[in-house]
């Protein structure tokens, strides 16, 4: 499974250009971030790779199909958003196993595979409590099994720790990185945060106002950035991240 | 996903033509019957400036009275640590379960000149004119005034104040610098709601306003009993210009914070003499508001008010006899129907703008909030215009299409808040797992709204079981509703009746009010 994306461009009657020409492909089983600043057409791109956008130009292939015209349904993917998007009115195990209700194929077992799925995420023992009753972090859970369960190729997260504590994030990063390699599920995934994109990924796509500043492996992006923004965005960042800490452990030694 | 783009997209511009035909171009008849009246003639004349003027005095005094009102009691309920805060708010709110004509008739068996209270306190002067007037006015406006100032009290936030006393800031000034410019512009919004509310109503005037004319009177009386239509849609135009203003302000207003917003609550003041004042002042405003419900309860079962004031239930023999039964039918018909459609039409409509933003939906949700701006009469006024000689005319239908009209914008926009707190990714997310859009609405949004939905019923059923005022242009003795009984009994002089027609509709609005309570209550333990 390979999914190539050729000079898309988006334009809105608001604003022109928040995509410009960006061409990529992403092969079969890859963890791949797309790291960017707020408003630098990251999720806008997400929309248009799942089908919940048209872009006003260009092309989305998959595994050699023009798919830039199929609906979501039909695409094989599926997608998990920062604000989770569960049925508030249905407990963790209907979340799951809803979806699988609507498919004929999939109805007679969706409990026992919605119930397997959130065995996979760790919640077997919270399936009878409705989202309200759920930590953030377990709520993200569902939403994970909910979209694993229909078995997609390629999984598009919407920056979807940016709603939790650091230390859900860490145990969900890890649980998320399990996942991938468990099921070799392909993953692309939209973050501002550099931390849990080099954590996470085989390769990042560095964007900034629509357009692709550089896409490599975490090492290659830290060694030898493409431009001066790659080299600010990233290295400044981290060293803010040390500069804050060293009085502290200078402190502490 | 085309498919169901095209359904919104055709089902918005069918509403969008609803709109247009049963709200713009009725307000367009009117406004062309200006062109062949002569306006100058009207405005000019001694009768029309007189009914301005009482109009706007009454009014301004009203609104003064109803809203200062509505402050205390709605600060006392939410401020202080008083007990039964259910209770009182549910008597305070009483009074929008009846229509404002029956305050009126609280008002003249209380202090009307054989009043009840007239002879027992052996009161002087007449509860008829300005005083009357403005007595029933703020019975009638002020669950409003108090629904509004609440709700604007309670989503007030503490912490300014506790940083305040921190920096040792004295309570006086706490109030000038957080308290007064907080509450600035939500007040603006109450007063407007309240005035156009008063100065559009005619039920109270009509029946303890005696020579003192209002405006929506003297329209009632040249459309009613003269069929001046030039003469009502030019006090139709001046009705309009409150109403209008009100809902810009509103509009302006609207509060566009973060819904997720959870205000820090305020500790509530337990002082005793703050406690013994709350309680003072509830008891006597549930006095004031209970007391003429009470007397239209009495009156009901007097054999004849003031006179022989002995129990009977001829009252309601004779108001049967004369057509309140058939006139009931009417009424539940027009309240159910409009209550059913009128939810399903209003939840549509609110999906569409907020669920899906087009150019077309934004037009949508102004057309669907513009009958905010058109006063009960006005509209009734306008209906007679456009629909006169089709076959509407005469029938159940139209009555039902005017309620609808003169009630949709409110339980529109309850819907519209709802919807725009659930989750805005339903919709995507169903996309991607292969569910139709239909599939979430009926399985995910509506279970999540289902109080919201009761709330529009109800508020559809009620107001539609109480309205005079859209309605008495466009009633047949074939299809008049039951309310329209109270006006016609006191023509007729017969007051026991209106007091039995007041009670009917109470009995009815608080038990459908009591059903609903009972159900949230259900749905909430689930």
């Amino acid at each position: 499974m390979k999914i190539v994306v050729s000079d898309v461009s988006k334009d809105f009657k608001s604003s022109v250009n928040v995509l410009n020409n960006i061409s990529f492909s992403v092969v079969e089983g890859e963890f791949l971030s797309i790291l960017g600043p707020s408003g630098c057409g990251k999720t806008t791109l997400l929309r248009i790779l799942v089908g919940l956008l048209p872009p006003t130009s260009g092309k989305v292939e998959k595994d050699g199909i023009d798919i830039t015209n199929a609906s979501p349904s039909e695409r094989g993917m599926g997608i998990v958003f920062q604000n989770y998007a569960l049925f508030e009115n249905m407990t963790a195990l209907e979340n799951v196993a809803y979806a699988l209700k609507q498919h004929k194929d999939a109805k007679a077992t969706a409990v026992e595979t919605a119930f397997e799925m959130l065995k996979v995420v760790g919640l077997e023992n919270e399936k009878d409590k409705r989202p309200g009753k759920l930590s953030g972090g377990q709520q993200q859970r569902v939403a994970i099994a909910r979209t694993m369960a229909m078995h997609p190729d390629v999984i598009l997260f919407d920056e979807p720790m940016s709603a939790l504590d650091v230390d859900t994030r860490l145990s969900l990063r890890a649980e998320l990185k399990q996942l991938q390699t468990r099921f070799g599920t392909t993953m692309i995934y939209i973050t501002h945060d550099q931390e849990e994109a080099f954590a996470l990924s085989d390769r990042i796509m560095v964007m900034d106002k629509g357009v692709i500043q550089q896409l490599d492996t975490p090492g290659n992006i830290i060694d030898h950035p493409a431009n001066e923004y790659v080299d600010k965005f990233v290295k400044q960042n981290i060293q803010i991240k040390i500069d804050s800490l060293l009085p502290f452990s200078r402190k502490t030694v | 996903m085309r498919k169901g783009r095209h359904l919104s997209r055709s089902l918005t511009m069918v509403l969008i033509a609803f709109f247009l035909l049963v709200v713009l171009l009725p307000l367009g008849k009117m406004m062309l019957f200006l062109l062949t009246t002569d306006v100058g003639k009207i405005t000019s004349s001694d009768r029309f400036l007189t009914g301005l003027r009482n109009s706007l005095t009454a009014t301004l005094v009203a609104t003064l009275l109803s809203v200062s009102l509505a402050m205390v009691l709605a600060w006392f309920l939410e401020r202080s640590a008083i007990t039964h805060k259910g209770l009182w708010s549910t008597i305070f709110l009483v009074p929008m379960l009846i229509p404002s004509i029956s305050h009126g008739t609280g008002l003249v068996i209380l202090f009307g000149r054989n009043g009840l209270l007239t002879n027992l306190l052996h009161l002087q002067g007449s509860i008829y004119g300005f005083w009357g007037i403005v007595l029933g006015s703020v019975l009638y406006s002020f669950p409003v005034a108090f629904l509004m100032i609440s709700d604007i009290l309670r989503f007030e936030d503490y912490t300014p104040y506790e940083a305040a006393s921190v920096l040792g800031i004295p309570q006086i000034k706490q109030t000038l610098a957080i308290f007064i410019p907080y509450i600035r512009k939500p007040m603006i919004a109450v007063v407007f709601a309240v005035f156009t509310q008063v100065i559009t109503d005619y039920g109270v005037p009509l029946m303890v306003g005696g020579q003192y004319t209002t405006l929506p009177v003297i329209m009632y009386q040249d459309v009613i009993g003269m069929l001046e239509f030039g003469k009502g849609s030019v006090i139709g135009l001046v009705l309009l210009v409150p109403a209008v203003l009100a809902f810009i302000v509103d509009s302006l207003n609207r509060d566009r914070a973060s819904s997720s917003f959870t205000p820090r609550p305020f500790v509530k003041k337990e002082g005793k003499g703050t406690l013994l004042m709350a309680r003072a002042i509830c008891v006597l405003s549930a006095l004031f508001i209970l007391l003429p419900i009470i007397a239209f309860v009495v009156l009901s079962f007097a054999k004849k008010y003031p006179v022989n004031m002995s129990f009977t239930l001829q009252n309601i023999e004779r108001a049967f006899s004369m057509n309140a039964g058939k006139n009931l039918v009417n009424s539940l018909v027009i309240a159910v129907i409009v209550s059913c459609i009128g939810t399903c039409m209003a939840f549509v409509s609110a999906y569409l703008t907020v669920r899906l933003k087009t150019p077309a939906t934004r037009i949508l949700h102004l057309f669907s909030i513009v009958t905010l701006a058109i006063p009960g009469i006005v509209l009734g006024l306008s209906f007679v215009l456009f629909f006169k000689g089709t076959f509407l005319m005469g029938t159940l239908t139209i009555l039902i299409l005017v309620n609808f009209m003169h009630f949709f914008a409110s339980p529109y926009l309850m819907m519209y808040n709802t919807l725009g707190k659930i989750n805005p990714n339903l919709e995507d997310v169903g996309q991607t797992l292969g569910i139709s859009r239909l599939a979430i609405i009926v399985d995910v949004i509506i279970p999540q709204s289902k109080s919201t939905l009761i709330e529009m019923g109800t508020y559809f059923f009620v107001n539609s079981m109480m309205t005079i005022s859209a309605v008495s242009f466009l009633a047949t003795s074939r299809t008049q509703p039951l309310a329209l009984m109270i006006p016609m009994f006191e023509a007729q002089m017969l007051l026991e009746c209106t007091g039995v027609v007041s009670l009917m509709i109470l009995m009815i609005n608080l038990g459908v009010k009591g059903l609903v309570a009972m159900t949230k209550k259900q749905l909430e333990k689930r």
